[in-house]
């Protein structure tokens, strides 16, 4: 018995100078009901796709303007991965996601009570592009029926839950009659955008699907090389990205407080220079009003392909 | 105390398809200096894992001061081992710590792990570590790092680990199998005087039966693990050592 | 006699070189050859050579990094945060790792339970459960474990800091209770019968023997560490993962390579340092594997290096740890108290509920079998190109051998600058192969490469090149150098020389270290599922998409099971070296 007695003071004070050496410093920014001191900051996650530079300034720039409208702290938490943006909204510690159709839906779906708030004027209307490379024969074409072309072509897609790089594409196979199994070998996953269009490019596969907006500002860049690689349908209009706020803000900072973040987004001018800056980082000429039910096509289309269970 | 230290009945002690030992019952007496003798293979050995608890017998019984190891509760079982201190061979010493921390490893079984610990840091009862490192004619080498000294000098630290224990009786596995015939003479008369004047114990085991002979109040002869005799110096005769060794044909012949 | 007569028959039944030995050694060859048939079962072509614009197009990114002022500001902070991270993430697995490597150490129970006592055969039970359990979290990736993190703790540094402890302290622990176990028990056991208690007889008799070659790994630990930490970036941790993913998003090459540039800088520096510190402490070797064979023939003299420790340089070091890791937890403002709060107990029980596993259809099954399959493949793939190259790298990469006065040099000026660039190559190649995170590897490879299990394999070949090699061109300088000098001695040529003494001597630690990198390299698969190759991990990143906490059970438990199957080769194959 003295034994075990010994053994557990053994393992008790590591333990113990452990947690004690890590005790001392605990944080009292994080929010929900981890700790009950003054209202907490808002806490905002927005992953567009940028770079390093451009999210830091996005992110100081999105700070101050949240907090000169809104009148509480705001913090900007970094998140590039959408499942764990997802979970960090669902266990309450991310207030206000700027999320993709899906993703969003997949957030509100598990935190009762989520709000869609606000999407770009371009979400509305938000376009997917198929895209080939010239060694696949593939000619451009105007009607849906012609995804049936690719019935034995390689292909990629973006990310898992990217929307317009990989839901709503499949989508629009699915009612051709074309399911993943009908391409050739294994359907891939390039990560983003920006990297099927490089694997489209290289040959690696032969079509890729992706965002239209991120396909047309890299064409503009220069970025593509139009010999190799080009693309073959445009699909029809669908709801995109979207703001997803959370209902623990109405608890935290008071009732209508969703309508006040709303009115904030809504509200960035571009006619004003810093205010243009930020809508630019996000690549829209305004942020226009949304709403749940926008989104139930993308859901419907969500529970078909299996991404929402 | 009128309690034998040790006191075997029957005991034997099978590894596997070998006997080790086969049917031993003796008891040796407070005060005593025992010689295990024996060509290699006779169960020296076992015979002392047997009485420091390392062992315990396949049959029979071991008693060491009137109680059975095998029936005791691991405290109680520790208690009872801490009277019985173990010089080996190869020392078993901790060659990375200091001198004074392997000598007070002979004080572990009564500290307790806290003060255990602290010791490492801040040396606790050096004045025992001291003295018995005064007693092996090693003061000055308290500090030292036990890598640092001879294999002659590894082995008075390790007698003063055993020193410090304060049993009431020393087993030594054949303690000068290595070291050259004056040292060996030193470290036997140092084992002698210690056990003498404190009236402790003393258990060998000594393949060099000169040195039995010159050091010992009894003989224990072992040959394939069954005792042959079990006299007092004197009483040892010149054939009896030559049954012990010679009459078997597979063993080296012993270095008289 | 029943014994020797099973030994007349054993000797007569089967010719000498039937044993288990060649067993395993064909059983290495047909895994091997089966990964090349299942990889290359597509039918289509292996090598897509219009893809080597976009492939080059990387490389030359590498003469041109972003080095603008507010991109170095960023990584140069992203840099600092993932020290810490690191640094955190490795006192706190070599702390826990400690703990459990105790009890996972055969010698421990033995002592609590000993043999000849009452209950004895509660010792080798209790020690095979705790073998058992370690297998649990050293199967999962550390981005799954941040995520489940993630999910019951929210969003804060401590998720990414046990993300890397839960897994990391499972692999100390097997390898302190190694170290442990082969540690010299003589000591030990004169304390113990002495009537010392089992943590007081540990303390005096083991540990201190033991704390050298503990220190050696743990110092080894922050390197993988430091790896770990870069790629739990994109799961809020920020730090160069974080910066790299946002480069990756957008392909921005020039600004990629500033970030593996900093993961470079950073992993060579500790390396160095590491490196360094274990020569002062008298050990050489950053991770002691042994064959067991190996340890009977170990001595218990220490390195006289040791005795050097009083090195004032050494005493600065510990100085900057002490105060260095207080100063990375305060700075990353670590939220212990989510551990215990309610929320989490809450949100821990929902995701337990979510996750009850729905057994799969023999269909389903038969899917998973095919993909742990594949999973396997690249892995033996993996592995196998990863040895060969680590070992092919790791003679220039030595130090005592072809630089001048090592065992292989050749000897004149000319040769002097050519070893020496040989070996600073070779450095670099290893340096850069193992600071670039696999998933990176993979898309590079995937631009000249069809899609299919290659990309994949190579991606994790490369990486894991990196690492073995530095670790095997560490085994090559601990050489015994008399044979290779009396070889040297009567003119063989350093070809020879490597062939009749270097690898004889060198390939059972070398394999050892392959087959202790290949359990790792399971995990790893699921790094490179998220760029399109197969697998598991393809598989996992699809089910963590969709929030499929149930399938992710299963998934998670064909890991697990891959993970004790890996275990148990290896651990067969390291008793078959013992016996020759």
């Amino acid at each position: 018995m003295k034994l075990f007695i010994q053994r557990a003071t053994v393992l008790g004070s590591l333990v113990l100078s452990l947690t004690a050496c890590a005790g001392q410093q605990t944080t009292p920014e994080s929010g929900g009901e981890l700790n009950n001191a003054e209202a907490p900051s808002l806490a905002v996650g927005a992953i567009p796709d940028q770079d390093p530079e451009k999210i830091q300034r996005l992110s100081d720039k999105l700070t101050a303007y949240l907090e000169s409208e809104l009148e509480v702290s705001v913090e900007y938490r970094p998140v590039t991965d959408y499942a764990a943006a997802v979970t960090a909204f669902k266990v309450g510690d991310l207030d206000l996601v700027w999320f993709g159709g899906l993703t969003g839906v997949q957030a509100r779906l598990q935190v009762e009570g989520a709000e869609a708030i606000a999407q770009r004027d371009i979400d509305e209307q938000f376009t997917s592009v198929f895209i080939a490379n010239v060694n696949s024969g593939l000619q451009p074409f105007t009607d849906i029926s012609g995804l049936k072309a690719l019935k034995n072509k390689t292909l990629t897609f973006g990310s898992e839950s990217s929307t317009s790089g990989r839901l709503m594409p499949q989508y629009f196979m699915q009612k051709t009659g074309l399911t993943l199994d009908d391409v050739k070998g294994k359907v891939g996953f390039s990560g983003n955008h920006d990297a099927t269009i490089k694997l489209v490019e290289a040959g690696t596969f032969e079509v890729g699907a992706l965002n239209s907006q991120v396909w047309d500002s890299r064409l503009e860049e220069g970025a593509v090389d139009q010999s190799k690689v080009s693309v073959v349908w445009r699909t029809s209009p669908y709801y995109d990205y979207h703001w997803v706020v959370s209902p623990a803000v109405e608890e935290r900072y008071g009732a209508g407080f969703t309508q006040k973040l709303q009115t904030a987004l809504t509200g960035l001018d571009a006619s004003v220079p810093a205010e243009k800056e930020l809508l630019e980082l996000f690549g829209a000429a305004k942020f226009i009003p949304t709403e749940n039910q926008n989104y139930a096509q993308i859901e419907e289309i969500g529970r078909q392909i299996g991404k929402i269970k | 105390m009128d309690e034998p230290v040790f006191k075997l009945a029957h005991v034997s002690q099978q590894f596997g398809a070998l006997t080790a030992l086969s049917d031993l019952t003796l008891t040796i007496d407070l005060g005593e200096r025992v010689a295990l003798i024996g060509p290699s293979g006779a169960g020296k050995s076992t015979f002392l894992s047997l009485l420091n608890g390392t062992l315990m017998p396949s049959t029979g019984r071991v008693e060491v001061l009137g109680c059975d190891l095998s029936r005791l509760g691991p405290r109680k079982k520790r208690w009872v081992q801490r009277q019985v201190g173990t010089v080996y061979q190869q020392h078993h010493l901790v060659t990375n710590l200091t001198v004074v921390h392997n000598v007070n490893a002979g004080q572990l079984g009564r500290w307790s792990l806290a003060k255990a610990a602290w010791s490492l840091l801040w040396p606790q009862n050096i004045e025992l570590a001291a003295q018995a490192l005064a007693q092996v004619g090693m003061a000055e080498k308290l500090y030292a790092r036990t890598d640092r000294l001879s294999g002659g000098e590894q082995q008075r630290v390790a007698l003063a680990r055993v020193l410090v224990q304060q049993p009431a009786a020393i087993l030594a596995d054949e303690p000068i199998a290595s070291i050259d015939p004056a040292r060996s003479h030193e470290l036997m008369a140092l084992l002698r005087d210690l056990t003498e004047l404190a009236g402790k114990t003393l258990v060998v085991s000594l393949h060099d039966i000169e040195f039995a002979f010159q050091y010992c109040t009894r003989l224990l002869g072992l040959r394939q693990g069954a005792l042959q005799f079990d006299l007092p110096p004197a009483q040892v005769t010149e054939s009896m050592i030559d049954d012990l060794y010679h009459l078997a044909p597979n063993y080296p012949a012993p270095s008289l | 006699m029943s014994s020797s007569h099973a030994a007349i028959t054993k000797l007569f039944a089967w010719p000498s070189w039937v044993n288990r030995r060649s067993f395993w050694v064909v059983m290495v060859w047909v895994a091997i050859s089966t990964s090349l048939y299942t990889a290359s079962a597509t039918g289509t072509a292996l090598i897509n050579w219009n893809g080597l614009g976009q492939f080059g197009e990387f490389w030359l990114a590498s003469l041109n990094p972003d080095l603008s002022p507010e991109f170095l500001a960023i990584i140069g902070r992203a840099t600092l945060v993932t020290f810490a991270y690191a640094v955190c993430g490795t006192t706190l697995s070599v702390g826990l790792g400690f703990i459990g490597g105790v009890l996972a150490a055969e010698t421990w129970w033995r002592t609590v339970f000993p043999p000849s006592a009452k209950g004895s055969w509660l010792g080798p039970l209790m020690w095979r459960w705790v073998r058992v359990l370690l297998a649990f979290p050293r199967a999962i990736h550390e981005l799954i474990w941040g995520l489940f993190f993630l999910s019951i703790l929210g969003l804060d540094p401590v998720v990414a800091v046990v993300a890397i402890a839960i897994p990391f302290s499972a692999i100390v622990a097997k390898v302190f209770s190694e170290i442990l176990d082969e540690t010299p028990q003589e000591p030990l056991n004169a304390l113990l019968n002495s009537g010392a208690a089992p943590a007081t007889a540990w303390l005096y008799g083991l540990l201190p023997q033991a704390l050298p070659n503990l220190l050696s790994y743990a110092s080894y630990r922050f390197e993988c560490s430091l790896r770990s930490a870069a790629v739990l970036g994109v799961i809020g941790a920020g730090g160069l993962g974080y910066e790299i993913l946002l480069s990756l998003q957008s392909l921005r090459y020039s600004q990629l390579w500033t970030g593996f540039y900093a993961l470079i800088l950073l992993n060579g520096t500790v390396d160095l340092w590491s490196a360094w510190m274990r020569r002062r402490l008298g050990f050489t070797s950053r991770l002691d594997l042994h064959t067991p064979a190996e340890v009977r023939k170990k001595s218990n003299a220490l390195n006289p290096a040791l005795h050097r420790s009083q090195d004032w340089l050494l005493r600065l070091s510990w100085g900057l740890i002490a105060l260095v890791t207080p100063l990375c937890y305060w700075r990353l403002n670590i939220g212990w108290e989510r551990l215990w709060s309610p929320r989490t107990h809450r949100l821990l029980a929902d995701i337990l509920t979510a996750s009850r596993p729905v057994w799969p259809t023999l269909e389903g099954f038969q899917a998973l079998l095919h993909l742990s399959g594949l999973t396997l493949a690249m892995s033996i793939l993996a592995m196998a190109l990863a040895g060969l190259g680590g070992i092919l790298l790791s003679f220039p990469a030595a130090q005592t051998f072809l630089l001048p006065a090592g065992c292989l040099s050749i000897g004149g000026t000319k040769g002097a600058v050519r070893a020496r660039s040989l070996f600073w190559g070779s450095r670099w190649i290893l340096l850069v192969s193992r600071a670039i995170p696999a998933p990176i590897w993979a898309l590079v490879f995937l631009f000249v490469l069809f899609p299919g299990v290659w990309p994949g394999a190579l991606a994790l070949a490369i990486h894991n090149l990196g690492i073995l090699g530095r670790l095997m061109a560490e085994v090559n300088e601990n050489l015994d150098e008399r044979p290779v000098r009396s070889l040297q001695a009567l003119g063989a040529s350093p070809g020879q020389i490597i062939l009749y003494s270097v690898l004889p001597q060198n390939l059972g630690r070398f394999l050892t270290y392959i087959f202790y990198r290949w359990e790792v390299c399971i995990r790893e698969t699921v790094m490179v599922g998220l760029v399109g190759a197969a697998g598991l991990g393809r598989l996992l990143t699809e089910q963590l998409s969709s929030f499929d906490y149930s399938g992710l059970a299963i998934t998670l438990g064909c890991f697990i099971l891959l993970t004790l199957c890996v275990d148990w080769v290896s651990q067969q194959i390291r008793k078959t070296q013992a016996e020759f």
